[in-house]
């Protein structure tokens, strides 16, 4: 089991993301968090935010209430940044497709950016 | 934009369709209300705004209920209960694999969230019921009146006669009507519209509004034409953890009236944060010119004017630096930067179309619109109603107009104030005067001919000569002294500018209507 003082690292969030674990992936943000989110209903322009490890955790907890599947395929590491791609399917064949760039701070996300497109 | 996918699933042995859209962190299901039509809801502008706005900030999943429009049709005599189409909504659930939905009932919808929040509390995040109600008779109509809406059904479904019942507003607007029939044809055939009507009647979910724990947000308009406001207070009062925001407007159905309050308010409650501004809203004034026939010019006749004054319209908005934003049969919108150079603008065509020989009313408003496009927002609709307002050659302008053209030289007289349904408070209102100020910012050079500077007893002299009969003829005819003629003839040729009694006669050849030029 994670904890708040150890670095989050790909391996990990690849567990959180595929056991659909909201807790444990807000476990692993700064307080003061910023997740981005562009797709084509919000653009790089307007992007879409949360803010704060709350907001964050309600996120992750949305996401993860839905019956999926979530494949987190690529992760890259570099200093304190990390980037992954995550492949998700719905029961009903939708799929999404996310590639999400991480900045850290004190072994913590601090800023996230994710784009992502789907079928629709 | 692309057509949205249609997927189906499965309820029992019935099918459902349904559609997602967007891919927020949050789940939202609209459930409608009494009719709907998933592919023709794309097709209306205030629809497809309402689904655009909440498919930014969620996974918005769309649904027909069973025997309404694309899904599955069922026998109209054994037309299921509101518990069985509330699991429908869980059925789609499952197909989209949504574990957990915020859930957004409108009108009718409204019970049927009601009755699922109270069923799965632990499939409902949280509950957004707009023009709801718990019990039809005592909040919707009561038996007598039901009678009358069915009857209206039965006789007329499929030609937009419900556009009245539901939103009042929109009667007026050709293209929405025309939409709405099809919404009628399309979203339920005669027979099930009116089973479902009966069926809708029965509504009375005021057992369960207890059992509610979702956090819920129950939005109503004020004045609104199909549900009694009183319906959301009762709610207010008996779901445990509600709040209440009562918004201005009369039209009843979600995707009439200011689309844009409503779903700020559901976002503001499903996110915690208000919508970010559109950065694509500037601030514009708005000219509405309205023209109409005065003088029974006669079908051709009134065509011809009308389609002169189009043109007219077209160069003198050019020449204020206006940009043309459509036309509307009788009625021309047009936008520019400032409010002043839209007055100006009225008032060139005010001098215009006196000169055509049409009556004009106009109104100018100012206010944010979107960038692109043509302006169709709460500015714009506020605009044709000052224009519908108007008396004939008047120029109504909201307040604001007179305020932000101080220093330009022009001048205006309080006109009171008018109610408007969509805002809160009355518009103050002030008309543009003083022609002296109102220089507009060119002059045409020459007067051009025109039928209507000529007097009615003129117009009868002119159509005598183009029937070829001398002086004497038409003094005789018309019950004049030759002499007389003889002046009417002087000052024709001289009004029109025209050489000889043949031009004359040309003139009227070319100007003729029912009722001469």
């Amino acid at each position: 089991m994670l904890t708040k003082t150890q670095a989050v690292d790909g391996a990990a969030i690849k567990k959180a993301i595929e056991g659909r674990d909201g807790k444990l992936l807000a476990s692993f943000y700064a307080d003061d968090a910023l997740v981005r989110v562009i797709d084509r209903n919000n653009p790089p322009s307007k992007p879409r935010e949360i803010r704060g490890r709350a907001a964050i955790a309600t996120f992750w907890d949305d996401i993860c209430s839905r019956a999926m599947t979530h494949k987190v395929d690529t992760t890259i590491a570099d200093g304190n940044n990390l980037a992954f791609t995550q492949a998700c399917a719905y029961p009903d064949g939708t799929k999404v497709f996310c590639a999400a760039m991480l900045e850290l701070k004190n072994g913590q996300i601090a800023r996230q950016t994710v784009v992502q497109a789907w079928d629709e | 934009m692309r057509p949205i996918e249609t997927r189906y699933a499965l309820s029992g042995d019935v099918r459902i369709a349904y559609q997602v859209v967007g891919q927020g962190s949050l789940d939202l299901v609209f459930v409608p209300g009494f009719i709907s039509n998933l592919d023709l809801h794309w097709e209306d502008e205030g629809y497809s705004r309402l689904l655009k706005r909440l498919s930014a900030f969620s996974r918005l999943i769309l649904f027909d209920k069973r025997g309404t429009g694309l899904s599955d049709r069922v026998d109209v005599h054994h037309l299921p209960s509101l518990e069985t189409r509330m699991d429908d909504v869980r059925a789609v659930m499952d197909a989209t694999g949504s574990g957990r939905a915020a859930l957004l009932g409108a009108s009718e919808g409204a019970p049927m969230a009601m009755l699922f929040a109270a069923t799965y509390p632990e499939r409902t995040r949280a509950l957004a019921l707009y023009g709801g109600y718990a019990h039809f008779h005592k909040w919707v109509m009561p038996p007598e009146r039901l009678e009358a809406f069915i009857a209206t059904a039965e006789t007329a479904w499929g030609t937009g006669a419900t556009l009245p019942h539901l939103a009042p507003g929109r009667v007026d607007d050709p293209r929405f009507a025309t939409w709405w029939a099809r919404f009628e044809r399309l979203s339920a055939s005669p027979t099930a519209a009116i089973a479902l009507a009966r069926m809708n009647a029965a509504i009375d979910v005021r057992g369960v509004l207890a059992a509610i724990s979702a956090p819920t947000l129950l939005i109503h308009r004020r004045n609104d034409a199909r549900v009694d406001p009183e319906a959301s207070r009762f709610l207010a009062r008996k779901i445990p953890n509600s709040r209440l925001v009562e918004v201005p407007g009369r039209d009843h159905p979600i995707w009439t009236g200011d689309v844009d309050r409503v779903a700020d308010v559901i976002e503001e409650f499903l996110t915690g944060a208000r919508a970010v501004a559109e950065v694509e809203r500037v601030l514009a004034a708005l000219l509405v010119t309205r023209i109409y026939d005065t003088a029974r010019l006669g079908d051709r006749m009134w065509s011809e004017r009308s389609q002169r004054f189009q043109e007219t319209w077209r160069l003198l908005v050019g020449r204020h630096g206006g940009r043309p934003a459509g036309t509307h049969g009788e009625l021309m919108m047009a936008r520019f930067d400032g409010p002043a150079r839209a007055v100006r603008c009225a008032a060139a065509l005010r001098d215009a179309a006196q000169e055509i020989g049409v009556a004009s009313a106009q109104g100018v408003h100012v206010g944010e619109v979107e960038l692109r496009g043509p302006p169709t927002g709460l500015t714009a609709r506020v605009t044709m109603q000052l224009a519908a307002h108007a008396g004939r050659g008047d120029i109504l302008a909201s307040r604001l107009v007179a305020e932000l053209a101080a220093g330009s030289g022009l001048h205006f007289n309080d006109a009171g104030r008018i109610a408007l349904d969509e805002l809160d408070e009355p518009l103050a209102l002030v008309q543009a005067t003083s022609e002296q100020h109102l220089e507009p910012a060119f002059r045409p050079k020459a007067k051009a001919a025109e039928p209507a500077a000529l007097t009615a007893r003129e117009s009868e002299v002119v159509n005598l000569i183009a029937d070829g009969k001398s002086n004497a003829v038409i003094a005789a005819e018309l019950g004049l002294s030759e002499h007389t003629v003889k002046r009417h003839v002087a000052n024709i040729l001289l009004k029109l500018d025209l050489p000889s009694r043949a031009a004359a006669a040309a003139f009227s050849a070319r100007h003729a209507g029912p009722h001469g030029p």
